[in-house]
Formats: C-alpha cells, structure tokens, sequence
C-alpha cells in the first residue's frame, strides 16, 4: 500500500489514517503498530524539517514482511541524508545536560529491526523493519 | 485527536495523541504551569518525539525554579519510549496499572 503526502506537519493525521487502512486491510499485529506509527513520524518529520530544498511531496509505503511490516519513506529531488549516520544523543546524561531534540531518529534506529538506506538520482529512501518481537520491553 | 487540561487538584490530564503537529499546543499550555504539577497521561495513547521534548522543556524549567514534574498512569508504550529516552532517570514516572489498550 502507498500514498504520497505533501510536505506538512498537518499531514501526520492522514498518515494515521492510512496506517489504520493498512493494518486492517492486511491484519497486522497491532502489537506493532505504535513502532510503525513512531518511526513513520519521526522520518517523516525529519524529512519536512530538513529537506527543504523542495516541494515534492513524500512517498509512504507500507507491506507485510513475515511477522511486521516493511515501511519506506521516499524524498524527491533532495541531497543525500542517511539517517545511521547522526551522531546519538547521550540518553544516560544528567537532566542539566539534556536539551530536547535530537531523539527522533535516535528512538527509530533503537525501535526498528532492521534499516536500509538508497540514494539515486537525487532520490532518497529509507526503509525498515519493525517485527512483532521488537515489540516487547526495551533493552536500552 | 489530543487534548490537554486541567483535570482535579492542580493534575493536568493529557489526551489522545501527542505527535509533532499538537506538541506546539501542549508546550503553550505547559509553559503555564508555575508550581509543583502532575501530569495524568493515562488516556495518552500516543508520544513521539516532538512530544518528549516538550516534556524535557517544562521539566527543566520547573526543576530551575525548585519545583517538580511528576508523570503518572503511564501506559506501557509510552513507558518504553522514556526509558528508550533516559526519562526514567530524569522524571518521577508512575507506570499505569491498567492493561493498555491495544
């Protein structure tokens, strides 16, 4: 299932929306489903923070894949940015040294199972999967 | 959908979904509070990252002036997200007894 959405914070909802399609329509274990809708956001809001060299709007996919879901962001027209490669917040520093930001991408490369990056004609994708054993308590 | 008010005895009760398009919303109401305050996330299905961050500002800002934040009836999803974040060494953090809803 895809969708492309503009380039908006207002857009979250809807992609709420079709996530909710996408789940009921290939019956996904919801355990999984507050991974996906985290990770979806957080890329996603990265990418309208950040990659704003253009107006095109932003490809959401979503597939089963065995026990979860493959999800894909895909930015055209935009430099490269491989989210594995952000330097990570230190979650363990003391409150007078935490300053808020910086947690998004930090929280999505500790959610997912596994994170693939593609870059071609100026067109970047990120894709990863969340399966169901991911969803049970962390070990941070 | 996310709502945030104020509940009973100085508790602020946050509603619904806390994702980077309400988290303006929230931190306006949050920059309000002055004293000790309470935050019942017990119908919060929802935070992202945009969200914790609002949480760390009001955090700090409190604890500034001498004063503390406390989170309480806090789902089982979202608890995993502060401790993924380090919150649960940096707020008071009640966990929710109920079963969360899926």
């Amino acid at each position: 299932m895809q969708q492309k959405f503009r380039r908006s914070l207002d857009e979250l909802k809807n992609i709420v929306a079709f996530t909710d399609r996408f789940f009921a329509a290939e019956e996904i274990d919801p355990a999984i489903r507050y991974i996906v809708d985290l990770c979806v956001e957080e890329l996603f809001v990265n990418t309208v923070t950040y990659n704003t060299e253009t107006q095109a709007d932003i490809l959401v996919e979503m597939y089963p894949h065995e026990h979860g879901v493959e999800a894909s962001l895909t930015d055209f027209d935009v430099e490269r940015f491989d989210p594995r490669d952000i330097e990570l917040p230190n979650v363990d520093a003391p409150l007078e040294q935490r300053t808020p930001g910086g947690l998004g991408l930090y929280l999505v490369l500790k959610m997912v199972d596994s994170i693939h990056y593609e870059y071609r004609n100026r067109t970047s994708k990120i894709t990863f999967i969340a399966e169901r054993k991911q969803a049970d308590v962390p070990d941070r | 959908m996310f709502q945030i008010v104020d509940g009973e005895s100085g508790v602020v009760v946050l509603e619904g979904r806390l994702d980077a398009s309400q988290a303006p919303r929230a931190q306006e109401f949050l920059d309000r509070l002055e004293d000790d305050c309470v935050l019942d996330l017990s119908k919060l299905d929802y935070i992202s990252s945009a969200g914790l961050g609002v949480l760390l500002k009001t955090h700090k800002r409190l604890v500034g002036r001498g004063r503390r934040l406390r989170l309480v009836n806090v789902n089982r999803h979202i608890n995993d997200i502060f401790t993924y974040s380090g919150f649960d060494k940096l707020f008071e953090i009640e966990a929710s007894s109920v079963p969360r809803r899926e």
